[in-house]
């Protein structure tokens, strides 16, 4: 059954007609075509489906379109800040924070949710808030250390 | 060494913008005009043959284009041996074999049609042991073995399981064991494991109706080598098969070889003309694409008291599963240095590559390295305990320098083993005793340090061949076969093009990867890239120099001998205020759409093919790569919990060409090998089920598992290879479960054989040793 809803998508009002049981990550990938999003399990195992829902981190292969009338949903192509990367995005560049890259979109949608509600996570903050991101090509030390780099830029721009 | 101004840099990914951003596309991602979507339908049966397919009820379905199953694609393919088909034929050999597929509007019409395929099996005896596989009265897993189309140097072990023995013989081990104080013979096991990319696979293929010509989309990391198979398979010439590669997210060697592509294939000769997709989820992706061997290490080695190893005699099981793919050569190259990088005068490894009903094994980060090592890197502690020594110093005094004859008959230089070792060990304050771990609360914790290093060849002889474009506006694009699977390939090569054109960064591009159009490159594979491509990327951007000064030197009255490179410029040597942007240059020659193309191709030779009776070669590896690990752990002996506190990672690379890159592979490394040595396991069944095909049940390991980390560079340079170095992707795992085996028994004073490394087989072995029977 279609349900119409409306959403804030990246900053932007939007309309949409979907399934109910439309899982936000394919509503975002296969009928919006925004495919930073990534799929890795289907199943919220792996985290690189990771966007903002209200503000908060959520696996979006866990959550059902039609719940969604009126939230505000923030995916990596939103990430950037006018025409300049968010800090956490360049410090993912500047660390190397990026290999293959299919766990970067949700990384750094995870590392931005923390970072909203602690500019100042300590190692062991970071570790726990992506613990539930895979990554299987960096051993996570240069992420860790971009989401402290990042937490550091945003610190000294407030 | 000649001033270098990029090589050498910590220079950041040239891909990493578009990675952050979310607009790279990978296969997984891909989307095509007027697309069908693909399903598979999977063996339930772990061995069977199969009494009756119907799909009459799937064709008449709505919304599906296309239903196929053997029948439809009697083709054959294989790297080594032919042996696999597109889809089932008359048997399945494990369960997860694709047996039928078809192509509908959507994925949801297609998955509901693949529910209504009916096949009904009749069951065979089911193999998951290789030991059990590899008895010659064993039923055959292959009836038509014999008869399959094999590359030359396949040898055949006696039962019909055995796709591959390899054999290796030095010297009389039995005279070897007669001279030796003391014998030691072990077992040690390592289980089936998988990649675990976190991209899972895809591939998309159309079949052009007109021109009969098949495009396949994948993301494989040897997109001319799978060329090769599928054209062999369907007999038809190279040239009308192309190969597009979008980005891969992670491939760890299990998006190498033909795995979708064979589905997608059979479906889009279906569909006229409509591109197929074929995806696999995280369940199917465990299951049906690819694992690392699972392998049985027996080891027997004499050694005087003195610490000299007199003989060693192994024999190693490789699980192949159900079809050969790349186990001949994992036998073959795990096999070979096996007995590890030591001088040992007497050498006897009998490697038996053997087909089992179990989904099928390949190339893993590594290539046969990881399991040996697991064996004999714990198996020298062993023996350097029992003649009393330190590990590191009975290492130190028996591993390969330069100049050793290595036991398979090659004399090894550029051998930056040693101090691989002493850094290692020296990050880890190796003799220095931990006593309690500061801070902790834990009572019983017992800490202990290990180390083990390893020494891996790669994949030999292959070519390379480079295309290096420099356009009239001065960027550089570089035309290179090697598949970025995020090793950071596409960056290295970029700095190699601009060092020898003495042109920015950011000047410089790489090409996408399509074969109609891209230069023959072998695979992606065996750590070779840097040294091989690395290689022909430079020899193409010295020839677009070349090209380039022959055009500027009447432009700028002097003679090409006369010209040098820098900063984007070419200028006279003794006049530099006469110069011209390399951008100039080519305008002014040749147009304002001129380019100058530069040319290079690289092969390592081998002086004489390996003997197949003896595994002797002269030269068996372009080059070597040495590694060692350390690690201290603490192990709860309540729990048996093994908690990782530092490792450290020494690599000889030759030559950094970018030091930040080659501290993210030997972190990365590091990290998949601790996942291997701590959680790691497919879990399968004696029926041939696997039981945790999800990141639920399959551990990886995740921020919080992982302890400090410290990557070392060695430079040991080869003289072969570009600006001095070797390769790094594979080793950083390889002697990583060892040495936490090695810290985990100096911690509990007891030794584990099996992997992984989980709490309740510490325990066990806590407990065994607490009644006197461990060894």
């Amino acid at each position: 059954m279609k349900k119409k809803i409306q959403i804030t998508l990246n900053g932007k009002k939007t309309d949409l007609e979907v399934p109910s049981h439309r899982l936000l990550l394919d509503l975002l990938r296969d009928e919006i075509g925004l495919t930073g999003t990534k799929e890795g399990c289907g199943t919220g195992d792996c985290g690189a489906c990771t966007v903002l829902l209200n503000g908060k981190a959520v696996n979006s292969c866990l959550i059902f379109s039609g719940e969604l009338d009126g939230a505000d949903i923030v995916t990596i192509e939103g990430l950037k800040i006018g025409p300049e990367l968010h800090p956490v995005q360049r410090a993912f560049v500047q660390d190397g924070g990026v290999q293959c890259g299919y766990c970067t979109s949700g990384m750094l949608m995870m590392s931005k949710a923390l970072l909203d509600e602690n500019p100042d996570p300590s190692e062991e903050d970071i570790r726990f808030a992506i613990s539930g991101n895979l990554c299987r090509c960096t051993g996570y030390a240069k992420i860790v250390k971009a989401v402290q780099d990042a937490g550091r830029e945003l610190r000294a721009r407030r | 060494m000649e001033n270098l101004t990029v090589v050498g840099k910590p220079v950041t990914r040239i891909d990493a913008d578009e990675k952050v951003t979310g607009e790279a596309v990978y296969g997984y991602d891909l989307v095509l005009p007027n697309m069908l979507y693909g399903k598979v339908l999977f063996s339930s049966n772990a061995h069977a043959k199969i009494k009756r397919i119907d799909t009459e009820k799937a064709k008449r379905h709505p919304g599906v284009v296309a239903v196929v199953t053997g029948k439809d694609a009697p083709w054959i393919h294989g790297e080594s041996i032919r042996d696999k088909p597109f889809l089932a034929q008359d048997k399945v050999r494990y369960i997860g074999e694709p047996v039928a597929a078809v192509a509908a509007v959507d994925e949801d019409t297609a998955e509901a049609a693949v529910r209504l395929i009916e096949v009904e099996y009749e069951d065979l005896p089911v193999y998951t042991s290789p030991e059990d596989a590899a008895r010659p009265d064993a039923v055959a897993i292959h009836e038509n073995f014999a008869s399959y189309r094999k590359m030359a140097f396949i040898t055949p072990g006696a039962g019909p399981n055995v796709s591959e023995h390899f054999k290796l013989r030095t010297g009389d081990v039995e005279q070897g064991f007669r001279e030796a104080d003391i014998v030691l013979e072990e077992r040690y096991t390592v289980p089936i494991i998988q990649h675990a990319a976190i991209e899972p696979h895809s591939a998309h293929a159309q079949v052009d109706p007109a021109s009969g010509r098949v495009t396949i989309w994948v993301a494989n990391d040897a997109p001319f080598r799978a060329l090769h198979e599928i054209s062999e398979a369907l007999d038809m010439p190279k040239e009308n098969i192309r190969f597009i590669n979008p980005l891969q997210g992670g491939g760890f060697g299990s998006k190498g070889g033909l795995k979708l592509e064979p589905i997608a294939v059979a479906l889009a000769y279906q569909t006229n003309g409509r591109p197929v997709r074929v995806k696999f989820n995280r369940e199917e992706t465990f299951i049906s694409t690819l694992t690392r061997h699972g392998a049985i290490v027996q080891v027997k080695t004499g050694v005087k008291k003195s610490g000299a190893i007199t003989a060693r005699a192994m024999t190693i099981y490789w699980n192949g599963g159900a079809y050969a793919e790349k186990s001949p050569t994992v036998c073959i190259r795990g096999s070979l240095p096996a007995p590890g990088p030591y001088r040992i005068p007497n050498v006897k490894v009998d490697g038996y590559a053997v087909y089992t009903n179990l989904p099928v094994a390949g190339s893993y980060r590594g290539y046969g390295i990881p399991q040996g090592a697991w064996a004999v890197e714990q198996h020298t502690d062993e023996l350097a305990r029992r003649v009393g020594m330190d590990p590191l110093a009975f290492r130190l005094q028996n591993v390969f320098v330069e100049g050793d004859v290595a036991y398979w008959g090659e004399e090894l230089h550029s051998v930056g083993l040693k101090e691989t070792l002493q850094k290692a060990a020296e990050a880890i304050e190796w003799g220095k005793t931990v006593d309690a771990l500061p801070g902790s609360r834990v009572k019983g914790l017992k800490i202990g340090k290990g180390l083990a290093c390893i020494q891996k060849p790669t994949r030999s002889p292959t070519t390379s061949s480079a295309g290096v474009i420099v356009n009239a506006k001065g960027d550089v694009s570089v035309l290179a076969g090697t598949v970025e699977i995020g090793q950071g390939c596409n960056t290295i090569l970029s700095q190699i093009a601009a060092e020898e054109l003495k042109m920015p960064m950011e000047k410089v591009r790489t090409a996408p990867l399509d074969t109609d159009v891209i230069p023959y490159d072998a695979s992606t594979t065996s750590s070779r890239s840097t040294y091989h491509m690395g290689n022909a990327v430079k020899g193409a951007a010295i020839d677009a120099r070349e090209k380039l000064a022959a055009l500027a030197a009447p432009m700028l009255e002097g003679k090409k001998e006369e010209l040098a490179f820098a900063d984007g410029k070419i200028f006279l040597k003794h006049h530099p205020e006469m110069s011209l942007t390399v951008a100039e240059v080519v305008r002014r020659k040749l147009g304002a759409e001129g380019t100058v193309r530069g040319e290079a191709s690289y092969t390592y030779q081998l002086a004489k093919d390996l003997d197949l009776e003896t595994g002797h070669s002269d030269n068996a590896s372009a080059f070597y790569m040495y590694a060692t690990q350390a690690a201290i752990v603490a192990v709860d002996e309540e729990t048996g919990r093994a908690r990782l506190l530092k490792m450290s990672a020494a690599h000889d690379v030759g030559k950094a060409i970018n030091p930040l890159n080659c501290a993210a592979q030997i972190e990365g490394g590091l990290a998949m090998g601790i996942g291997s040595a701590l959680h790691e396991h497919l879990v399968i069944d004696q029926n041939g089920k696997v039981r945790n095909p999800s990141f639920l049940d399959y551990h990886l390991v995740t921020a919080l598992d992982l302890p400090e980390m410290i990557p070392i560079i060695v430079e040991c340079p080869e003289p072969q290879g570009p600006y001095g170095a070797k390769g790094l992707g594979e080793p950083g795992l390889a002697p990583t479960p060892a040495a936490i085996g090695n810290a985990v028994a100096d911690a509990i004073g007891a030794r584990v054989y099996d992997l992984p490394l989980s709490p309740e087989r510490i325990f066990w072995v806590i407990q065994q040793k607490k009644k006197g029977k461990a060894a």
